[in-house]
C-alpha cells in the first residue's frame, strides 16, 4: 500500500515535470524559400547542414519547390539562426516580405 | 543450411571488392595540378589526405572552399594535405581565377567524371575522401564537410 503510494507520487512528479517541459520547450515550423537549389545534390547539402544545427528535429528539403521545411525547439534554435545555416552552404534563404510590406 | 552458409560465403569470395571500404587501399590518383605539377596520391603516404571534389559551379562546393583553406592553413604542420579535384564542366581558367579569389593553398587539379568514379559512383558535390597516413580510405563524406565531422572523423587521424 505505501509503495503504491509512493510510485503514485513518483508518477505524479514525472508527469509534472515533463509537463513544465513542454510548456518551455515548443517545436515550430518554419518554412524557407531558398533560391539557388537545382538539383538533388544541392537540397541533400542544405538538408544535412540543417540537420547538424542544434535544436533541429526535423528537415525536409526540395529543390523542385525550393523549400526548406524545418522543426526546431525554438528554445535551442531561432529561425534566423536556420537561415544563416542556409546561406552558410552557398545558397540564399529569402526573407518572406509580410503581406503589409 | 550449412549449403546457404557456403553459398553465400562462395558468392561473397567471387564478388569483387567495391571501393569505399574503410582500411581498403585508395585508389591510384594521377594527375597534374593547374600549375603543371605532378599530383600522385602515392606521394602523400605520410600525411593524411582530403580529396575534395568540387566544382565552381556547386554553390555548396564554392562555400565549402574558406573552411578547406583554414583546415590546410591549421593543420598541414600535423600532416593534413587537402587535394583539390574538380568535376566538369568546368574549364582551368575559370577554376584558376577562383583559387586566385579565394586563395586557396592547396593544389588544385581538373577531374573528369571518371576521376571521381574511382573513389564514388554518385553524382554528389561536393565530397571529400578522407585517406589516412597508410594511404587507406577512411571516409567519404558528401555534402560539405562540417566541423563536427572533422573534429569526429579527421581529427583523430591527426594524432
Amino acid at each position: 500500500m505505501r509503495i503504491n503510494r509512493i510510485a503514485a507520487l513518483l508518477g505524479l512528479i514525472v508527469a509534472l515535470s515533463l509537463g513544465a517541459l513542454s510548456a518551455r520547450a515548443e517545436t515550430k515550423t518554419a518554412t524557407i524559400r531558398v533560391e539557388g537549389m537545382h538539383c538533388k545534390m544541392c537540397s541533400a547539402s542544405v538538408a544535412k547542414a540543417l540537420q547538424a544545427t542544434d535544436g533541429v528535429e526535423k528537415v525536409e528539403v526540395s529543390h523542385e519547390k525550393g523549400v526548406a521545411v524545418v522543426q526546431y525547439d525554438d528554445q535551442k534554435v531561432t529561425e534566423a539562426k536556420l537561415r544563416e545555416v542556409i546561406n552558410g552552404t552557398g545558397f540564399k534563404a529569402v526573407e518572406e516580405k509580410s503581406a503589409g510590406d | 543450411m550449412r549449403r546457404i552458409i557456403f553459398v553465400l560465403l562462395l558468392l561473397a569470395a567471387l564478388h569483387p571488392l567495391s571501393f569505399g571500404q574503410t582500411g581498403q587501399k585508395a585508389p591510384q590518383l594521377a594527375l597534374k595540378d593547374l600549375r603543371g605539377r605532378d599530383l600522385r596520391l602515392s606521394d602523400y603516404l605520410g600525411k593524411v589526405v582530403l580529396v575534395n571534389f568540387w566544382a565552381t559551379w556547386c554553390p555548396p562546393c564554392r562555400a565549402e572552399v574558406p573552411d578547406l583553406v583554414k583546415m590546410q592553413r591549421e593543420y598541414k604542420g600535423r600532416g593534413l594535405r587537402v587535394i583539390g579535384v574538380t568535376y566538369p564542366p568546368q574549364t582551368a581558367e575559370e577554376v584558376r581565377q577562383f583559387i586566385r579569389e579565394l586563395r586557396i593553398n592547396y593544389p588544385v587539379a581538373l577531374g573528369t567524371k571518371e576521376t571521381k568514379a574511382l573513389f564514388d559512383q554518385s553524382e554528389t558535390l561536393p565530397v571529400t575522401v578522407v585517406i589516412d597516413r597508410e594511404g587507406n580510405f577512411r571516409e567519404l563524406i558528401e555534402g560539405i564537410l562540417l566541423p563536427e565531422e572533422f573534429e569526429q572523423k579527421i581529427k583523430p587521424l591527426l594524432q
